[in-house]
């Protein structure tokens, strides 16, 4: 399975949970972070994130990022192979 | 009318009403930024200047209302937003300018209270929004969007009402309505004319007496007087009523909802339905004038009405005057910040609903 990771521009987020409801792999979550504005803002709260972008295509406010990790570096990373197997 | 560019944008609530404020002619803003409504604030701030717009970050809620009620008197069209705590202290000015008869736009973003509260979504200023909010006898004009769209349109409507009737006008909105992004067609430029306001304080010509604009009627005579052409306005304000009936028709069970209770009403309503269960939906679009006679009409069809608010129960008071009686008013709501589902609401529908089965029963 592909891996991936997020990553939340905290001062943009609001806190919408849109990107909480869109993922298919429940990874997200409110975080107890507040940020500027007084948000709390989301974070990755599970690592099983396939970075499938879904997160990132409905936020209002584009403060998502999504990173896959490339193959080889899975393989060659023990701890990253164990999580794919699991 | 207001009319409308034809290709839609994706804007944000708070944004598309400063653009359409703007392109309502929109002379002077004055505010104080406050969550969740200081994109109102920024976008005047990068926006105004180029059009010909005064803009100031005042140095408090109560110096913006001020500055708004200085410019109203000179006859400008003007406006300030904030957001509950900042509304509560332009309470006084509020009063002083229903008084004075100056028309202006006032934005409540609601959020949670009370006291400084919380940031997310509230209604619970629906009391202070419609019965005044400061002291004396006086009544805020007040239209409750839901929907992006309604944000950049209800500038247009506010502003027409406040000049025609010469009384303070305002928004309700909430946190989420504020924050989130939908399509917006935005209004154009010049569906809103400016009329010379004969009453505005710039200076005397020889051509008439001096005008005076002040709250300020010392004498109980001539005060009772303001206080009597106050409430002719409100009387007269009653045809501007606006509301919105969704499958009132065969309804059996009415919910009444404004703002984004109502979106929320909407979705609760098809899920019912595709139950099986006849639900209509009464929105009240003014708030203030309440559209007491549209929905004591509508009700009569129902045989019970739940009302469903972002609050402890506010509107539900003044669901149960129309209604006088006639039938059973329930309410339904989250205070404090927290929205409720179309799940929490079907949930509550579907109790109604049996309640009724059984009724039915035993008659």
């Amino acid at each position: 399975m592909i891996r991936g990771t997020i990553e939340v521009a905290e001062e943009i987020c609001k806190g919408c949970e849109l990107c909480i409801t869109a993922c298919p792999q429940e990874s997200i979550a409110l975080s107890e972070r507040i940020n500027a504005l007084g948000y709390r803002v989301v974070a990755l709260a599970r690592d099983n994130c396939t970075g499938c972008v879904n997160c990132a295509l409905v936020c209002p406010e584009g403060a998502i990022t999504v990173y896959r990790l490339k193959k080889e570096a899975i393989v060659k990373n023990p701890v990253l192979a164990e999580g794919v197997s699991s | 009318m207001i009319k409308h560019e034809n290709e839609p944008r994706l804007m944000k609530g708070n944004e598309a009403l400063a653009e359409a404020a703007l392109r309502a002619g929109l002379q002077a803003y004055f505010g104080y930024p406050i969550t969740p409504q200081s994109e109102i604030l920024e976008y005047f701030t990068a926006e105004a200047p180029k059009r010909g717009c005064v803009v100031l970050q005042a140095e408090s809620e109560l110096a913006a209302i001020n500055m708004v009620f200085g410019a109203a008197g000179a006859g400008a069209r003007v406006m300030t937003s904030s957001s509950s705590p900042g509304i509560s202290l332009m309470q006084e000015g509020l009063s002083y300018m229903a008084s004075a008869q100056l028309p202006c736009l006032v934005v409540n973003v609601n959020r949670g209270g009370p006291g400084l509260g919380t940031i997310q979504p509230s209604q619970g200023d629906y009391f202070q929004a419609t019965k005044g909010g400061g002291h004396g006898d006086y009544h805020l004009i007040v239209l409750a969007p839901s929907s992006v769209q309604e944000m950049a349109d209800f500038v247009f409507d506010a502003f027409r009402l406040a000049e025609e009737y010469r009384n303070p006008a305002m928004i309700l909105a909430d946190g989420a309505l504020g924050q989130m992004m939908e399509k917006v067609a935005l209004p154009m430029r010049g569906s809103l004319p400016y009329s010379e306001k004969k009453w505005a304080t710039k200076g005397k010509p020889e051509t008439r007496e001096r005008n005076i604009i002040t709250s300020l009627f010392i004498q109980p005579e001539s005060m009772e007087k303001v206080n009597l052409g106050l409430q002719e306005k409100y009387v007269r304000l009653r045809k501007e009523v606006r509301y919105e009936a969704l499958h009132t028709g065969d309804a059996d069970i009415l919910l009444v909802a404004f703002g984004l209770s109502a979106r929320i009403c909407q979705k609760a309503l098809e899920l019912a339905r595709a139950q099986g269960i006849n639900v209509g939906l009464f929105r009240p679009i003014t708030l203030y004038p309440f559209p007491s006679e549209a929905l004591a009409a509508h009700a009569s069809r129902a045989s019970s009405l739940l009302t469903v608010e972002m609050n402890s129960g506010q509107m539900v008071e003044d669901v149960r005057l129309a209604v006088n009686g006639q039938r059973p008013v329930h309410f339904a709501g989250r205070m404090g910040g927290m929205i409720p589902s179309p799940e929490d609401v079907l949930k509550q529908i579907e109790i109604l609903a049996a309640d009724r089965a059984v009724m039915q029963e035993r008659n």
